[in-house]
């Protein structure tokens, strides 16, 4: 991602300079935003448990009903599961940035990335796109490595990583197998740090700001399904934010929700599945 | 020459000690490491440290625990060598957290799957038995030492005896050099199976990681531990070379030769061990594997490969340890064991970096560009700085207690 200030001073602005400030410009605007979304979602929130969506209304309400359905189950009756189209994604990176914009991620450290994949030659050619979150493996290799019990897998199916307790030693990060941890080296996309990058994150449910030394710079970091989200009866971010609706997100203990109807599908792949890890992300092609 | 050595390394301590507290003030974002690339030189330097420790306790071992006499003059060197290495390997490590002073964290909230966890509970008994093994082998001397000569050996040896009180008599000498020499013995029961665990550990901890065709195979652990017998044979040869007197040189010639053979053995074990896992894996022409391979021969560091691996660590020890005119002379052992360590380095190099060098998944190169996310890896002047600084001041510190502790065993005890 570029910083501000190397687009500073530039005389005229080239299309992918553009681009690249309007990326900016939609998180700023996701951040200023978000409350709005927040108040309306923990509205939506009292009245859990009803269904209100009908055929033909926008599956992202579906989904909600889903969602607050759950949690009014025990949170070991819950396993949360995620789907990809890759189908209906139409690689508009909305999600990569709405994540980097609800959890305030600094520079190096993108939850979401979306891996564009081209096939064929001219003029047969075809290309798809798959964002790859942390697939919250049923059998994650990056719980066991992990010297300190800092990462684990709550019984709810996320995985999870205590900022508390991680000593950044980054042996999670070499044992996934997706590549889906990050290490927070420190750094930051702007200098002097604008307002924005000052804001705290509320990961895991807690209030974090960003300070030298302090968790979570020095820590691995990972996609959690926004947590702190979701607990409030709000989809994961890049859910939400999906222009293509190709993102689902539920339970998938609930036979009623979208989530599992879709994991019942013949044309769902799971990453890498000759390694065990029994990805709880899919997707569908 | 020693002098003007000393000078340099001097230096560069300064200049590693330095950089390690503009490492701690900025924490890790002075180093090049990526997300992509999680680990790197000073994880390089800590496999290499551990490596040297635990070969050179196991070559310790030889006199104390399998009664090679022959090699008994080596043993307290091997000894105090495995304890410095030890040390010099914890600290790269902990140079290497995210969070270095959570580390006590690893024993509150002990993970019992975890290996590096282990790793942590093993090297601090091992590093309390290397510590006990060479109290005991030399306390008679210490006291000696205390009483009789003056400066700041006499204020070291003091420290060191624990006022513990020397036998007045050889008799009284001889019967408690014997019960220390017992103790040794029956420490190394424990020991040997002790380091064989920390150092397949190490490589365990690489070796696990069933997603990198690199490193997972069950031949890891064992070249782990011949790189370590390797990489110790090669620093006692140099170490003694460079420490010891022309006379002392001439009469350890033997043991000095029995080294040589040592190195050629591991040598040969360790390059038996590299071609069969290269060739197995060249032969199975799994994409993947194919183009590590070709990464680490013609990548953008082939000279670690050809120079360091081959050149350096086959090579030149082989021709010096058996050129009639080199293979006999501790001056040209010496730097066959020079240039042998460099190659342990090269192989762990070409071990740890190139694992991470393709992505996990096609495309994520491409997917997101940062400087945190890229798939190259070049160390910072800071990483650079840092490492050859600790070691230097390691070195320093080695000249330091070989100058003034009874390693040699140089003076007669007195009574
Ligand atoms: S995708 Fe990686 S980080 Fe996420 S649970 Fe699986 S192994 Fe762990
Ligand atoms: S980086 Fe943190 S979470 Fe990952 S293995 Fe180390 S201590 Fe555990």
């Amino acid at each position: 991602m570029p910083k501000i200030k190397e687009l500073e001073g530039k005389g005229t602005l080239t299309r992918r300079d553009f681009l690249k400030l309007g990326s900016l410009a939609g998180l700023a605007l996701t951040i200023s935003v978000m409350p709005k979304v927040v108040l309306a979602n923990n509205e939506e929130k009292k009245d859990s448990g009803k269904t209100r969506w009908k055929k033909g209304d926008d599956i992202l309400l579906r989904m909600l009903d889903d969602l607050n359905r759950a949690l009014l189950k025990p949170e070991q009756e819950r396993k949360w599961s995620m789907a990809i189209d890759t189908r209906k994604c139409v690689g508009c990176f909305s999600c990569t940035i709405s994540c980097i914009a609800e959890n305030r991620l600094p520079t190096g450290v993108v939850y979401r990335p979306v891996i564009e994949e081209e096939s064929g030659t001219y003029p047969h050619v075809s290309r798809r796109f798959f964002p790859r979150p942390c697939l919250h493996c049923e059998n994650p290799p990056c719980v066991p490595v992990c010297p300190v019990k800092a990462t684990y897998k709550r019984v709810d199916g996320i995985v999870v990583v205590d900022y508390d307790k991680c000593i950044g030693c980054r042996y999670c990060i070499t044992a996934c197998p997706y590549s889906a941890r990050y290490s927070d080296f420190g750094e930051n996309y702007t200098s002097p740090l604008q307002p924005y990058e000052k804001l705290p994150s509320f990961e895991y449910q807690k209030k974090w700001l960003r300070k030298k030394g302090k968790s979570p710079i020095g820590n691995a970091r990972k996609c959690h399904f926004c947590i702190h989200l979701i607990e409030d009866g709000i989809l994961p971010r890049c859910v939400s934010t999906c222009i293509g609706r190709a993102t689902y997100f539920g339970d998938l203990n609930d036979t009623e929700s979208l989530i599992y109807s879709l994991s019942k599908e013949a044309n769902i792949v799971r990453l890498k599945e000759e390694l065990g890890t029994k990805p709880t992300v899919f997707y569908l092609i | 020459m020693r002098k003007f050595i000393c000078i340099l390394m001097a230096l560069l301590a300064i200049a590693g000690l330095v950089s390690s507290y503009v490492r701690f003030l900025e924490g890790m974002k002075v180093t090049n490491l990526t997300s992509s690339i999680p680990w790197g030189m000073w994880v390089v330097f800590y496999i290499y440290f551990v490596g040297l420790s635990a070969g050179s306790y196991l070559i310790s071992t030889l006199p104390y625990v399998f009664g090679f006499r022959r090699l008994e003059r080596i043993g307290p060197l091997a000894i105090l060598c495995a304890i410095l290495a030890l040390v010099t390997g914890l600290v790269f490590i902990w140079m290497d957290l995210g969070h270095p002073f959570r580390f006590w964290k690893v024993i509150t909230n002990f993970n019992y799957t975890s290996i590096l966890a282990w790793e942590v509970i093993l090297y601090s008994l091992y590093l309390a038995l290397l510590l006990v093994s060479f109290w005991f082998l030399k306390r008679c001397e210490l006291v000696s030492q205390a009483k009789y000569s003056t400066g700041m050996k006499r204020v070291l040896a003091k420290f060191l005896s624990f006022s513990f009180s020397c036998p007045q008599t050889q008799e009284q000498y001889q019967d408690c050099h014997l019960f220390s020499l017992n103790l040794v013995k029956y420490l190394g029961f424990i020991g040997i199976p002790l380091v064989l665990f920390v150092r397949g550990g190490t490589g365990a901890l690489f070796a696990v990681v069933a997603s990198r065709p690199h490193w997972f195979s069950g031949l890891l652990p064992v070249m782990f531990l011949v790189s370590g017998l390797l990489s110790a044979t090669a620093m006692l040869l140099f170490i003694h070379h460079f420490f010891s007197t022309e006379k002392e040189r001439q009469e350890n010639l033997p043991m000095v030769l029995i080294l040589r053979n040592l190195l050629l053995l591991f040598l040969s074990i360790e390059t038996f061990l590299f071609a069969s896992e290269t060739l197995v894996g060249i032969y199975s022409k799994i994409p993947e594997r194919l183009e590590l391979y070709h990464l680490v021969m013609f990548g953008p560091f082939p000279y670690i490969f050809w120079g360091g691996q081959l050149f350096l660590g086959l090579i030149i020890p082989v021709f010096l340890c058996s050129y009639k005119k080199t293979r006999r002379t501790s001056f040209w052992l010496s730097i066959a064991g020079l240039s042998c360590s460099c190659g342990v380095v090269s192989i762990i190099l070409n071990l740890v970096i190139p694992a991470y060098v393709l992505p996990m998944l096609k495309g994520l190169d491409r997917a997101f560009i940062d400087h945190r996310l890229i798939y190259f890896y070049f160390p910072s002047i800071i990483e650079w700085l840092s490492s050859f600084g600790l070691i230097s001041l390691v070195v320093l510190v080695f000249i330091y207690l070989v100058e003034n502790l009874p390693v040699f065993s140089r003076t007669e005890i007195k009574f």
